[in-house]
């Protein structure tokens, strides 16, 4: 699908499957689409052209029914803000008949909210567990977290990641949460798309996504050159005096990398790999697409 | 509180890292045949994992025996075989070879090599 707004191409094109009972981390920088694919899986906003499905339905046509089904929580969460938590809670357990009363009292407890006092008051990260809380309640078949963790201390993140793993004994369970800090995601997902203007630029599970990127360091034999043009498979080529660096995204073992090597450069004295978190593919990633189609912004 | 230590590192599947924590565990006796082994939910809740990563872990355990699921009573350490089979012997040879050919690179000798497995083993096993 892809969704404009004026000149300006939000969503570009985007293909993306996000499999049944999978956690799935769409990451991407500020302003890469990651809102707007939400809200369009929301149906707060219609693509311009293509079509998304969420829960088997046309996210055009999605109605109470199939929203009952589906929490939000958002950056920018809204809260009738005059409300307790105690009023919030009985408000919100009316609208879903799905709403499982222990497990609100778990959570209740977990995220050590006060009850009777109005949630003005209450800090951001406060009236983030809050929304969640009264998200997570009815037990949702589909969260969409957009940007959940921003701007929030590691403690509250721990405490909403620890809320939503709350459900995980529930049946086909689906998170898609959006987020351009990695690192809170990066042992949760099961899944990460990466975004980046507009454009998807991979989708793959994140075991997959581990295990295949090195950062290579070569050191060639005292007078050699190299040309950073041998490397059109690695990320990021760099060359400094007798040391080229670069970002392998196919490793697959020592030994098949090490060959590799061998022929491309037959003067490498020697060379080290060395594992990426993903926070560092991502940039290496999100660095390598620009360097590859500068935007005209 | 999970029963064995996990620091989950980069560049390798999480459910790979787990399966080696709980190894390294039961040779340091720090599980014992026998005791129980935390759900797929309690190691999803403590790592902050997905529970699908948890329940892959356990089930390459519980394949190898060395975990074993009793109905009704959950997941427990398995009891370790006295003498290994011929079988299992065989698949660690791909893992010294790759030791040897690491050895031989750095220009160990055997007796260096041998004195360093024997040094990780008592470290591993107290043994």
């Amino acid at each position: 699908m892809s969704c404009r707004f004026g000149k300006v191409e939000a969503v570009r094109n985007l293909t993306l499957a996000v499999l049944a009972g999978s956690i799935y981390a769409f990451l991407g920088t500020n302003g890469a689409g990651k809102t707007t694919t939400i809200k369009t899986l929301l149906n707060l906003i219609k693509p311009d052209s293509g079509t998304a499905r969420v829960l088997g339905a046309d996210s055009t046509l999605l109605g109470p029914r199939e929203l009952a089904q589906i929490g939000y929580v958002s950056e920018n969460q809204e809260l009738p803000e005059r409300l307790t938590v105690k009023q919030l809670i009985a408000y919100c357990r009316s609208l879903y008949p799905t709403w499982d009363e222990s497990l609100c009292r778990r959570l209740t407890e977990k995220f050590a909210l006060p009850a009777d006092r109005p949630m003005k008051g209450f800090s951001r990260g406060m009236k983030i567990k809050a929304a969640l809380l009264v998200s997570l309640a009815y037990r949702p078949q589909l969260l969409l977290l957009d940007e959940p963790f921003s701007g929030l201390d590691p403690l509250v993140r721990d405490d909403l990641i620890q809320g939503m793993l709350e459900l995980s004994e529930q049946e086909n369970w689906t998170v898609f949460i959006s987020s351009h800090d990695i690192e809170e995601v990066e042992r949760l997902a099961d899944h990460v798309g990466i975004i980046d203007s507009g454009v998807l630029t991979l989708s793959e599970s994140s075991e997959n996504l581990r295990t295949r990127f090195r950062r290579v360091d070569a050191i060639l034999e005292e007078g050699a050159t190299a040309s950073p043009a041998l490397f059109k498979d690695g990320l990021l080529p760099e060359v400094s005096g007798s040391t080229i660096r670069w970002v392998e995204s196919h490793y697959v073992n020592d030994e098949e990398l090490g060959s590799r090597i061998k022929a491309w450069l037959p003067d490498c004295r020697a060379w080290t790999g060395t594992p990426l978190t993903l926070r560092e593919i991502f940039i290496s990633l999100t660095r390598a697409q620009r360097a590859a189609s500068p935007l005209s912004l | 509180m999970l029963p064995f230590p996990l620091r989950i590192q980069p560049g390798l599947p999480i459910s790979e890292q787990l399966v080696y924590a709980v190894k390294k565990a039961v040779i340091s006796g720090l599980l014992k045949p026998g005791s129980k082994f935390p759900s797929v939910r309690a190691v999803s809740q403590e790592l902050r994992i997905h529970p699908n990563t948890a329940h892959k872990a356990i089930a390459v355990l519980v394949g190898e025996g060395l975990l074993e699921v009793h109905p009704g009573i959950g997941t427990v350490v398995g009891q370790i075989p006295a003498a290994p089979t011929e079988k299992e012997l065989k698949l660690l040879e791909g893992e010294v070879e790759r030791l040897v050919v690491e050895a031989k690179n750095r220009r160990l000798r055997l007796d260096d090599l041998q004195r360093i497995v024997k040094q990780q083993w008592n470290r591993l096993t107290g043994e």
